[in-house]
């Protein structure tokens, strides 16, 4: 009766090996074809190897927990003449060392030499248009200049595959002379290097409308009167303390926590924008959080934020809405990865069911801007529901 | 009058022998043969018992130089080709070179190298050493690339207290011509600058200055202006001269006719890289002979040495870059 090696399949095109997880038959058990029989583990979702053809698990020579490379070995089954024909299997397997080839050191004292995946990430050019390499020459130049990668963007380089030249580079500084330069405000220089640096991370949005009218209402019977913008600070304060995952940084492999819920806000200063930070907002009440808060924006107006009220937050609320936008995509701090966002309030027609008709309500959208390397769309989109439940309450927050 | 690159290495040695009786040539066949390729020719005549016919031993031939400076003598050694310079290579890098550094006696010697390839020469006649020279410390190492050059730098080498290994180059013997001799020059260990241009040096020495320049004028009608810098002497190398001109240029392209293995251009790249990266705006390159022993076949031996076509299209390369 032919033996039908049990092989570990390519499971995905990326995906060059997978850990045992659960064995689904035992030795001795009669399969089908394409029955499943070992459940597998990627780095991409769990998967099972199926039967290549109907007959009796001969043995089952892969270990629990073990991770296998794609064609290893992993058990045999017997099956009749006519069903190795019929799968295609009756060739005899070349000879192996060992039924299983399962991953060992080299120097065989029993730590895993683990294949590495073989896809680790394309890597993306940091301008599609050129200048994404910068000579020595040029980057001196630039040293010089107190310029970055990023002022070149638009550059047309002449050079090898677009490559900016350090003669294109002169011709540009030459051309922007004949232009009207005005200097750039030292918190416009700052903005713009936080935002350069931050863009470097895959930033992903989602919205969601909220209904204002309960905190409107809040406000007219409550003193002292909290803001909108300071409600959902609180909100997603409030959110993040139940799980601040998605407020983690992604630092190689690993999710770094934040070890305190601090958020900071946006607050518009000439010619830039200035970030205070209210500490543990989880742990004080929006009550009591309407004093300190006021007293940061108008510090920050003033410019005149003491050290302990900037940096070290872990998200901003943005209340881009007071420009009377209605939707934006935020960009998060460099050292954060969130930002909530706030439209304008606008009075639109909402569906009530139990009226059976359309009723006037006051809505604003809030957005998520995230970095997409730490959560996905489900967590962020979870994160701004539970805000957005949150702030139909404000009495509780 | 038309004078050559060889009859400029005799009118020096004949200058030298002139002004200083310590000066004498010692060599196979420099006497009244006048020389392999003729570059001591009716010198015994005019410097009676001053132009002296050596054994056939390279060895012996720089061990009694090496006597002779010790005893106060500027002796001029004429080597048949540098190839068999090897055989007096115990002489020049272990006794010559360290004389000085050991005694404090200096050893004022000049190794005269004909060197470097001409069609058909083969591996025996054609090799270029100054890069196994300029590796010993105690060692000038000369390569001059013009008339004017051989005749002022050999007049140099004499007159300095270093041994100096002074490399001629047997392509340059008849095909180069000057007006008249010099009496001028620049100091040893300065380079010069052979053409002017702004948007890529080329660094060569001895006869690939003129590979160099030719490459240089192909590449004029295309609109590139190629600067060439001629070393002159490979050791001292002038590092400040070739890093000025790549601070003009942005782009280096160092060709060289000895192998590529550690060689006189690995050690100006290393030179500019190190400590002038800021100013590369392209990856330097090297252009030298093939890896291989030199052929004798006159078209093998074209496709081994660096010539101004391989030169331009070397440069071409970097120019696009």
């Amino acid at each position: 009766m032919p033996s039908i090696p049990i092989i570990m399949p390519q499971l995905g095109e990326s995906i060059a090996e997978a850990s045992i997880i659960n064995f689904l038959v035992q030795p001795g058990d009669t399969v089908e074809a394409g029955q499943d029989l070992i459940e597998v583990e990627t780095n991409k979702a769990n998967m099972n190897v199926t039967s290549p053809c109907k007959g009796r698990i001969a043995k089952i020579t892969a270990q629990l927990n073990e991770s296998y490379t794609v064609g290893a070995v992993l058990g045999q089954i017997e099956a009749t003449q006519e069903e190795a024909v019929l799968a295609g299997l009756d060739i005899p397997a070349p000879a192996k060392a060992g039924d299983t080839e399962r991953i060992a050191a080299p120097n065989g004292n029993g730590s895993k030499n683990r294949v590495k995946p073989t896809i680790r990430g394309l890597p993306v050019p940091a301008n599609a248009a050129g200048a994404s390499y910068l000579s020595p020459r040029l980057k001196a130049r630039m040293n010089e200049l107190g310029l970055h990668a990023a002022d070149l963007a638009g550059v047309a380089g002449s050079g090898a595959a677009g490559r900016v030249t350090v003669e294109d580079f002169e011709r540009f500084i030459a051309h922007l002379e004949k232009q009207k330069i005005t200097p750039a405000s030292s918190m416009r220089v700052t903005v713009a290097d936080a935002m350069r640096r931050s863009w470097t991370r895959p930033i992903a949005h989602v919205g969601l409308p909220v209904c204002l009218d309960p905190l409107f209402a809040f406000r007219k019977v409550t003193q002292p009167k909290p803001g909108p913008a300071l409600c959902c600070l609180r909100a997603l304060a409030v959110a993040l303390a139940e799980n601040s995952a998605p407020a983690g940084r992604l630092v190689g492999n690993k999710i770094v926590h934040p070890s305190a819920i601090d958020i900071a806000f946006a607050v518009e200063a000439e010619d830039g924008v200035l970030v205070p930070v209210l500490r543990h907002a989880d742990k004080r009440s929006l009550k009591d959080l309407v004093g300190p808060y006021d007293e940061l924006v108008e510090l920050a107006r003033q410019r005149k934020l003491p050290p302990e009220a900037t940096g070290g937050s872990i998200a901003t609320v943005t209340n881009f809405g007071t420009f009377g936008l209605i939707w934006a995509t935020p960009i998060p701090l460099p050292e954060q990865s969130l930002v909530l966002g706030i439209g304008a309030a606008r009075r639109t027609p909402s569906w009530d069911a139990s009226k059976g008709q359309f009723v006037p309500v006051m809505e604003a959208n809030l957005t998520l801007s995230f970095d997409h390397r730490v959560i996905d769309g489900g967590a962020a989109g979870r994160l701004l529901m539970r805000v957005v439940d949150l702030i139909k309450h404000p009495e509780k927050l | 009058m038309s004078i050559t690159y060889l009859e400029a290495i005799r009118e020096a040695q004949a200058h030298a022998l002139r002004d200083d009786p310590r000066v004498f040539i010692y060599g196979q066949d420099v006497g009244a043969f006048g020389g392999a390729f003729k570059a001591t020719k009716n010198l015994m005549k005019e410097f009676p018992g001053r132009v002296i016919d050596s054994p056939i031993s390279e060895d012996a031939m720089i061990g009694l130089a090496v006597g002779a400076a010790i005893e106060g003598m500027r002796p001029i050694i004429e080597m048949q080709f540098a190839d068999f310079s090897t055989v007096g290579f115990n002489q020049i890098v272990n006794q010559a070179a360290t004389l000085f550094w050991r005694t404090q006696v200096p050893c004022p010697i000049t190794v005269r190298l004909p060197f470097g390839g001409t069609s058909g020469s083969g591996p025996f006649h054609s090799q270029s050493l100054e890069t196994i020279y300029a590796h010993y410390p105690g060692l000038v190492v000369m390569t001059p690339a013009t008339v004017e050059d051989a005749y002022s730098m050999l007049l140099e080498a004499v007159a300095i207290d270093d041994p100096v290994i002074f490399c001629e180059h047997k392509f340059l013997y008849y095909h180069l011509k000057a007006e008249k001799l010099p009496s001028e020059a620049l100091p040893v260990g300065k380079a010069r600058i052979a053409r002017e241009g702004r948007d890529l040096t080329i660094v060569a020495y001895s006869a690939m200055v003129h590979e160099a320049l030719e490459a240089a004028s192909e590449l004029a009608p295309e609109g590139w202006e190629v600067e060439v810098v001629d070393l002159r002497s490979v050791k001292p190398l002038d590092t400040d001269t070739v890093m000025a001109s790549v601070a003009r240029t942005g782009r280096l392209l160092c060709v060289g006719e000895a192998w590529p293995w550690g060689g006189v251009t690995a050690e100006v790249i290393a030179r500019v890289t190190s400590e002038g990266f800021g100013l590369l705006d392209v990856p330097p390159q090297r252009l030298n002979a093939k890896d291989t022993p030199v052929p004798y076949h006159p078209n093998l031996w074209t496709a081994h040495r660096p010539t101004a076509r391989a030169v331009a299209a070397a440069a071409r390369k970097l120019l696009r870059l």
